[in-house]
């Protein structure tokens, strides 16, 4: 925030007296742009923090969320009047400690969204940008694939396949990775069409660059931004897609654990004590708001030409 | 008598990131009853903002000032919606230039027009539509029952903007706008709408005021010319005055840029005037030409150049006005525009 | 038109052959479905019977195209654990989960559109920001949390509705609300920037200059135009919601086609999870099919050319 005054350089421009000053290139411009952007900040600490967590966990618990203290079953979180500090958040019904369980639990949740967000965003990319780059029959043929898929209902494949091939978390992240790449598809195909024309890539056809030079030197590094802001809004979708088949009973399986689960889990004693759903509901719905807002906001600074 | 359109020290403001966009400065423009008056001025110079503004149409967040904006001696100023809703269509109706999206695509023509008329007459259907059918054939639109049944992609740029003048017609307004009425239209067509537009003129004495770029048009139909530039009047008086003598470098640089026929000779390149409209964003300090003018002088640089009363109704703001000896009023450029 | 009609049916009925093929080998990619059905008692012979009676010896591809040949002739196939023809017991359970639907998409239009228009018409006042906030907050909750939700705000604290089961209409409202809160923040944003440009449009400012009453030009002028892509957004709701309605029939214990499904699979009966799984997709095809002529039939541009 040092220096705005280049960016007011910038627009002064465009009335009578061109500006001196040197122009900001693009990727100054939207560093700018971010920092001054407020989602981007809330939605990046927000995160920053739950990956951080997760990654810290054992320094931030003495308990492991594996261990079982039946002694201490369901106990009050602290705010609770019969809680105490030993246990911050309580424990569940097997006297695991919540804490231990929620930030375990985060490893979970984000590693699946990460990896799924690999997954989908290689078929997504693939399937895109030759789409894209080619057209035409490939354009029809990526259109089919891209119609097959919108017509499959996610959630019921997702849990037949996972019913099916057996429950692991590799086999999770390739159902989920291999589901939701739609968006994806949609977003870099668009880019790719948008590149194609323009004169660089034709300059480069010209000079008789070969196929893959042009698609990794000139395509991709110029879809990357569309590619981030739709990959950061499919981990959003990723992650809620494992809480969601883990809560139906078909995800993740102890004595892994995950939000979706302790959700799953509390669901009994959901009357008498919600806490047990609210806490890792409240984590669930932090971390996807953030991630929403975070791609939001990479969308209004990285192409605002194309906000929805 | 009080004219029928009066404005007096107009100006429009508009709040932008950087400033206060200033597009109309302090306009004055009279209509009289069965006048027609020319707008003359490149696109940005606040002709259209200033037709809007009289409408009341001016953007949401525009900030309007005028010393008067009267209408039949009725001031515009600070009219409330209804009476708005009552002025608009009824008795200043528009004409806007591209009438391919001027219309509604999801309706009927004829849907669309008895919407406007019902909204202003109690009428029956069947009274809207033998209205407008009269109305259609009365602007040259042939089998004008057909057209009714019609959406408005379906019509061609002429007919669609024959039906747009109809739709002017609609409630016999006293004064109608036209903006850019012929700018979207090929060159043939353009001559046949502007001889419309004046016959429709002269047959009801309604007051016309034109909004154009082009002042190869305005001969022949208007009465008076209204040059403006950077959201003022540059020049003004009467349509022999300033088209046969230019005083106004501008004035005379957008003649210089309309082919004469019998005058510019195949090939040879047409007048124009370097440069272009600066943002109307900081108040004036200096002649609002400065930057474009080919006889600035360092007295044009010193102060904001004021609109002075020459002889008759010729207004001009100008230090160093262009002295030609006074030349029959041109009937060439009329060819032009009505062939 | 006549031959864009043609085009998308054969292009429909493209997408639901392979739809029906990945279904089929997605069930049978666990490799013999007898040893599931018979159960964990059953000895070889038994297996061995099952899967000559239901045709599991048989190459994959005769297996498929028997049962595709059954399912267009009306067959169905029979559920190995409910011991009865799948089709009267899709029959059963159908009409819930479209109730659900149609509620949830009527209540999702219902906030979503007047928010979506009351925002842009006002951009950038308290009421917008309010509207995107919600809009925000609404997608960054998953629909088990929101049923969970909405049953103990409702049902247990309120004591207002009731949370289990599909004995009355009543019974209908808050998994209506569950589910279809989900899609009204798409809706709502498509409306608001189709009403913030068709208002920037030359046709609305020419119904204003001729005097025609605000409420007409929002609503006759504007919202007719912004509606255009929200049915299109809206029908792909519905069908995105007769899949999601997996979660929410469990949660309110509803006896629809989702609960029928996760049932199905946790029971492993192949022949109602693929009948289910086809009808789904089926009726996900057709409503995208009807979106697209709804959209010709709004839109005069693409109907008469």
């Amino acid at each position: 925030m040092a220096d705005t005054s280049l960016i007011d350089g910038a627009s002064a421009s465009i009335s009578a007296a061109p500006a001196a000053k040197p122009m900001p290139t693009p990727g100054q411009i939207a560093l700018r742009r971010m920092a001054r952007h407020p989602g981007f900040w809330f939605g990046g600490i927000v995160l920053g923090v739950f990956v951080l967590a997760a990654i810290a966990a054992p320094l931030l618990t003495p308990y492991d969320p594996g261990t079982q203290d039946l002694a201490r079953r369901l106990a009050a979180p602290v705010w609770n009047s019969a809680g105490s500090w030993q246990h911050p958040l309580g424990t569940d019904h097997l006297g695991r400690d919540y804490l231990a369980l929620l930030l375990y639990g985060a490893r979970i949740s984000l590693f699946v969204g990460f990896a799924t967000v690999l997954i989908s965003g290689l078929i997504g990319t693939v399937l895109g940008v030759a789409a894209g780059y080619w057209g035409g029959r490939v354009d029809l043929f990526v259109n089919f694939l891209l119609t097959v898929r919108l017509t499959l209902p996610v959630v019921l494949v997702a849990l037949v396949a996972v019913a099916v091939l057996g429950q692991s978390l590799p086999l999770l992240v390739l159902v989920i990775g291999g589901l939701l790449w739609d968006r994806l598809v949609i977003v870099t195909r668009t880019a790719t069409q948008q590149l194609v024309g323009r004169e660089f890539v034709t300059a480069a056809r010209a000079i008789g660059s070969s196929t893959p030079r042009i698609l990794m030197r000139e395509i991709l590094p110029n879809i990357t931004s569309a590619l981030i802001v739709v990959g950061t809004l499919e981990l959003a979708r990723a992650i809620l897609m494992e809480a969601t088949l883990t809560f139906l009973g078909l995800g993740i399986q102890p004595p892994l654990t995950s939000w979706g689960l302790m959700i799953s889990e509390a669901k009994s004693q959901f009357l008498f004590r919600p806490w047990l759903i609210a806490i890792p509901g409240t984590a669930l719905i932090l971390l996807i708001l953030a991630i929403n807002i975070l791609g939001d906001a990479l969308r209004d600074v990285l192409s605002p030409e194309g906000r929805a | 008598m009080t004219p029928l359109l009066e404005i007096r020290s107009l100006s429009l403001e508009i709040p932008v990131n950087d400033g206060l966009l200033r597009p109309i400065r302090s306009v004055d423009l009279t209509v009289e009853r069965g006048e027609t008056v020319a707008i003359v001025g490149e696109s940005g110079c606040g002709k259209s903002l200033t037709s809007l503004a009289v409408m009341g149409l001016q953007p949401q967040n525009a900030r309007l000032s005028a010393e008067r904006l009267a209408f039949q001696g009725e001031s515009l100023l600070g009219l409330d919606r209804r009476r708005w809703q009552a002025i608009r269509g009824k008795r200043i109706a528009m004409i806007f230039q591209d009438p391919m999206t001027a219309f509604d695509p999801c309706y009927r023509m004829g849907d669309q027009m008895a919407e406007i008329l019902r909204q202003h007459r109690p009428v029956s259907r069947a009274e809207a539509r033998e209205r407008i059918v009269a109305l259609l054939r009365r602007v040259g639109v042939p089998a004008p029952e057909d057209r009714l049944d019609q959406f408005p992609h379906q019509l061609s740029g002429g007919l669609r903007q024959r039906m747009m003048i109809a739709t002017a017609l609609l409630c016999e307004p006293e004064l109608i706008i036209a903006d850019e009425p012929t700018t979207a239209l090929d060159v043939t067509i353009q001559a046949q709408i502007l001889r419309l537009l004046a016959d429709v003129q002269q047959e009801t004495g309604v007051g016309l005021i034109l909004v154009t770029h082009d002042i190869g048009v305005v001969a022949g139909l208007a009465d008076r010319v209204v040059v403006m530039y950077g959201g003022e009047v540059v020049e003004s008086g009467t349509t022999d005055e300033v088209l046969g003598s230019p005083r106004h470098p501008y004035t005379a640089g957008l003649m210089r840029s309309i082919p004469v026929p019998g005058r510019t000779r195949r090939g040879q390149p047409l007048g124009h005037i370097p440069g272009l409209v600066p943002r109307p964003i900081a108040p004036l300090t200096a002649c609002g030409f400065l930057d474009r003018c080919e006889f600035r002088h360092e007295a044009c640089a010193a102060a904001p150049v004021p609109l002075r009363s020459g002889a008759g109704e010729r207004q001009l703001r100008c230090l160093l006005p262009i002295e030609t000896p006074r030349q029959p009023a041109e009937p060439l450029v009329a060819a032009t525009a009505i062939a | 038109m006549g031959s864009f009609v043609v085009k998308r049916l054969l292009v429909t009925v493209l997408v639901l052959i392979v739809v029906s093929i990945i279904s089929f080998s997605l069930v049978h990619l666990s490799g013999d479905p007898a040893v599931a059905m018979a159960g964990e008692r059953a000895s070889p012979e038994q297996i061995a019977e099952i899967r000559k009676a239901y045709g599991y010896d048989r190459p994959f591809h005769e297996q498929y195209l028997s049962w595709v040949g059954r399912f267009v002739s009306g067959d169905f196939g029979r559920s190995t654990y409910l011991k009865e023809d799948v089709g009267p017991v899709l029959a059963r359970h159908i009409p819930i989960t479209a109730t659900l639907g149609v509620l949830a998409l009527a209540f999702a239009l219902l906030v979503a559109v007047p928010l979506g228009v009351i925002a842009a018409l006002w951009p950038n006042t308290i009421i917008d920001r309010i509207a995107l906030v919600l809009a925000v907050a609404g997608q960054a909750m998953p629909s088990f949390l929101s049923s969970l939700a909405l049953i103990y705000g409702f049902g247990v604290m309120l004591r207002w509705l009731p949370v289990s089961g599909t004995a009355t209409w009543q019974h209908y409202i808050l998994p209506a609300v569950a589910l279809g809160y989900y899609a009204a923040p798409a809706i709502m944003r498509l409306t608001r920037s189709g009403m913030m440009d068709v208002l920037k449009s030359d046709h609305v400012r020419t119904a204003r200059a001729y005097g025609l009453s605000p409420w007409r030009v929002v609503l006759r002028h504007g919202l007719r135009h912004a509606i255009i892509p929200v049915v299109a957004v809206a029908t792909v709701q519905f069908g995105y919601m007769l899949g999601g309605s997996v979660v929410v029939e469990a949660v309110f214990s509803m006896n629809g086609l989702g609960n029928l499904a996760w049932l199905s699979i946790r029971r492993y009966d192949v022949e109602v999870i693929q009948a289910i799984l086809l009808v789904i997709a089926a009726t996900y095809a057709v409503l995208t099919l009807a979106a697209d002529l709804l959209n010709a039939a709004l839109d005069p541009r693409i109907r008469t050319s």
